[in-house]
């Protein structure tokens, strides 16, 4: 069993149902359930969302990003859960813990623009790799298709 | 070696004094006293006449008394023989032995608590699979064969989910046998947590697991439960650095529609997985076809009702409610219509069910208020508009902020927009609707009560709230000839409004004879197909138009 520092990528669908409003206040609750987890089993990364999305980067000894997931699969607040990587790693990208609105509804700005900056949400750090890349674009493609 | 024999006057040990008897009788005490077993000899007077040292240890304490006395009458029917296990409030389990002697009762008693121990620990070895600590097939063969016996055919319904995972073997082959175990165990928790109280889940073999599923209405709960296994089941897996996919199909069969035996109704799961794999992996199966259609029928609606609202697919009709003093219209009451492309206009008894299920019923009612409040606010101001709302969205935070954001945008006076619940709003947590109900009440929205008569407790549910106007169902309107009692309950309904200061309002009028009835029995408004059917925005112009017209031709009443 590897305990090498892991990283896994993954994208999905946003499940829960209503507009930016109603997801606001689950939002919140994971926002706090992640925090808690992440401290715990040091696990640190970067989870972007919006109406339509969640994707999210986990970095961490390779059985607690795997408990982590674990945990993340089972949670029906969204669903076709899609792993874009999945490998050992030999630094974190992510030293800490964020979370962060991604995508290009005017309201939902509004409500979740708060969160990056309390969370201390670096962009950056999602650029000049190429499964970063992806992960944003899948995240706000889905937000348009959510409507 | 201690020879607790209490050698009383009334012992017949002087009738042992000849020598070989003596010397048979010390080796008979020699054994007694090292016997594993507790024995004693307990007279009439209930003295302890012989007891060996073991007794004495088994039976030290308080515990004595209270054992004797049950050993004794246990013994006191019938020849004394007596043979029984006894639970002492100290935890152990004692198996006691009594034979009646001449001299007394003959009481021999063993501590059996390891063995039961034992043979419980062995017991649930026996039902339970060993690497997810589910249950093992057998057991869960007995817990079906236990519920087809005692099931009640008219009201009990059951289902048995055969959950099947496909391309296992090629991960226990390509990744060997630890991490198909370790995958298994990770099956075995992700199942585990999709189950309710009452569920029962069992590995049979392999990669083939089974659910029992009871107490709750089929076949909806079985698909449901199978739709969240298919798309739990099949997720991703990250397992020692490895990523791992697998399908989960699942076979149900419905108990007792698809068989009155374990047997038969767990070969029918099989088929019905066997279909399910073949037909789309990593899908579910109903054993009855016409189950099948049904449940894709009721897919295709969820589908499409999903969809409805962002392809403008539905629509509010408005039907007008009349106001019996001064015969004109008051106010209409906004219904919805889904205008499906392919299946044309589908009513809401068909789609309404779905939407609370769903949760899709929060956001389409919100349309609904906003919709309703914007066309009301283009009518004259004495026209009000009342918006059917359903339990569910009174569970949502927003529905106060909802109805609020809605008068404003559209300018509409709160006085103009009434609500219609039904009782199951104020049943179960009645706290935060009737908080949300008295928040409407204050902004000066206006309540009434649907469906009226038709409840459990209609009535004392006017007490709870205040509600400005009482709906009679129309079952009450619409009387039979041979159903006298109608109108009586709708004299008293109409009765009870004005005594409670609130109006009452006939549902579903659809004859010059209800409408006489109606106003006859006391009601202050009516509703229904006799005034007009619920009219497209567009008409509603019109009708008031022609309204006005029919008022101003008519003979002016006294």
């Amino acid at each position: 069993m590897t305990s090498d520092l892991h990283r896994l990528v993954y994208c999905s669908r946003n499940r829960i149902p209503g507009a930016a409003t109603e997801i606001a206040a689950e939002i919140d609750v994971i926002l706090a359930a992640s925090q808690r987890n992440n401290l715990r089993f040091g696990v640190t990364g970067a989870l972007i969302f919006n109406t339509g999305a969640f994707a999210q980067v986990l970095e961490g000894a390779c059985p607690d990003v795997e408990s982590t997931f674990e945990r993340i699969q089972c949670d029906q607040r969204h669903r076709d859960v899609q792993v874009l990587a999945f490998e050992g790693v030999p630094s974190r990208v992510f030293p800490s813990w964020s979370m962060a609105y991604v995508g290009r509804s005017r309201e939902a700005q509004d409500l979740f623009g708060h969160i990056s900056k309390a969370t201390g949400f670096e962009a950056k750090r999602l650029e000049g790799d190429r499964i970063f890349g992806i992960m944003h674009t899948i995240a706000v493609e889905e937000e348009a298709g959510a409507g | 070696m201690d020879i607790a024999v209490p050698f009383g006057e009334n012992s017949e040990a002087g009738d042992v004094a000849r020598p070989h008897l003596d010397e048979t009788a010390t080796v008979a005490l020699t054994a007694l006293n090292n016997l594993k077993w507790a024995v004693a000899v307990i007279g009439p007077d209930r003295r302890v006449l012989f007891s060996n040292p073991r007794f004495g240890a088994l039976f030290a304490g308080e515990t004595v008394a209270v054992a004797l006395a049950e050993c004794i009458g246990l013994a006191s029917d019938g020849d004394g023989t007596a043979a029984r296990k006894m639970t002492l409030c100290d935890g152990r389990t004692l198996s006691i032995e009594t034979v009646r002697l001449p001299q007394g009762l003959l009481v021999t008693a063993e501590d059996v608590s390891e063995r039961v121990a034992e043979s419980g620990r062995a017991a649930e070895q026996a039902c339970t699979d060993p690497l997810t600590l589910l249950s093992n097939r057998s057991m869960f063969c007995e817990r079906v064969t236990e519920l087809v016996a005692n099931l009640e055919p008219t009201t009990d319904a059951a289902a048995v989910l055969s959950v099947g995972l496909d391309q296992f073997k090629a991960i226990n082959g390509s990744l060997g046998r630890p991490v198909g175990d370790a995958l298994l165990r990770v099956v075995a928790d992700r199942l585990r947590s999709a189950l309710r109280q009452g569920d029962i889940a069992a590995r049979f073999t392999g990669s083939e697991f089974g659910i029992m599923q009871t107490g709750q209405p089929q076949p909806q709960s079985a698909a449901a439960l199978a739709e969240r296994l298919t798309d739990l089941l099949s997720r991703s897996y990250t397992l020692d650095g490895h990523l791992l996919n697998i399908d989960a199909s699942v076979g149900i069969a419905l108990i007792p529609d698809d068989g009155n035996s374990c047997d038969q109704v767990m070969r029918n799961a099989d088929l019905a997985l066997d279909r399910a794999k073949q037909e789309r992996p990593g899908s579910y199966r109903f054993f009855e076809t016409v189950m099948n259609e049904q449940m894709q029928v009721r897919r295709d609606l969820e589908l499409g009702l999903r969809t409805a609202l962002a392809l403008r697919e539905l629509a509010l009709v408005y039907q007008p409610q009349l106001n019996l003093v001064s015969n004109e219209i008051t106010g209409f009451e906004a219904l919805l219509r889904w205008h499906d492309p392919k299946q044309g206009l589908i009513f809401p008894a068909k789609f309404i069910p779905l939407e609370e299920e769903t949760g899709l019923v929060v956001p389409i009612g919100e349309w609904v208020i906003r919709t309703a409040c914007r066309e009301a606010a283009g009518w004259p101001p004495s026209l009000s508009v009342a918006v059917n709302v359903s339990a569910i969205q009174f569970n949502s935070l927003k529905l106060f902020s909802v109805i609020q954001s809605a008068l404003e945008e559209s300018g509409l006076d709160p006085s103009r927009l009434e609500l219609e619940i039904t009782e199951s709003v104020l049943l179960g947590d009645q706290r935060s609707a009737l908080e949300v109900l008295q928040k409407v009440r204050e902004i000066g929205v206006r309540v009434s009560m649907d469906d009226f008569g038709t409840g459990f407790s209609s009535l004392s549910y006017l007490r709870s709230f205040p509600f400005d106007r009482i709906k009679i169902d129309q079952s009450f309107v619409r009387v039979r000839p041979d159903d006298p009692n109608s109108g009586v309950i709708v004299r008293a309904i109409a009765a009870l409004g004005r005594s409670l200061g609130m109006a009452t309002i006939a549902e579903g009028v659809e004859t010059e004879a209800q409408l006489a009835r109606a106003t006859a029995n006391g009601c202050t408004d009516v509703q229904g197909y006799l005034i007009s059917k619920p009219l497209p925005p567009e008409q509603i112009g019109g009708f008031l138009q022609a309204q006005t017209e029919i008022l101003a031709a008519a003979p002016a009443t006294a």
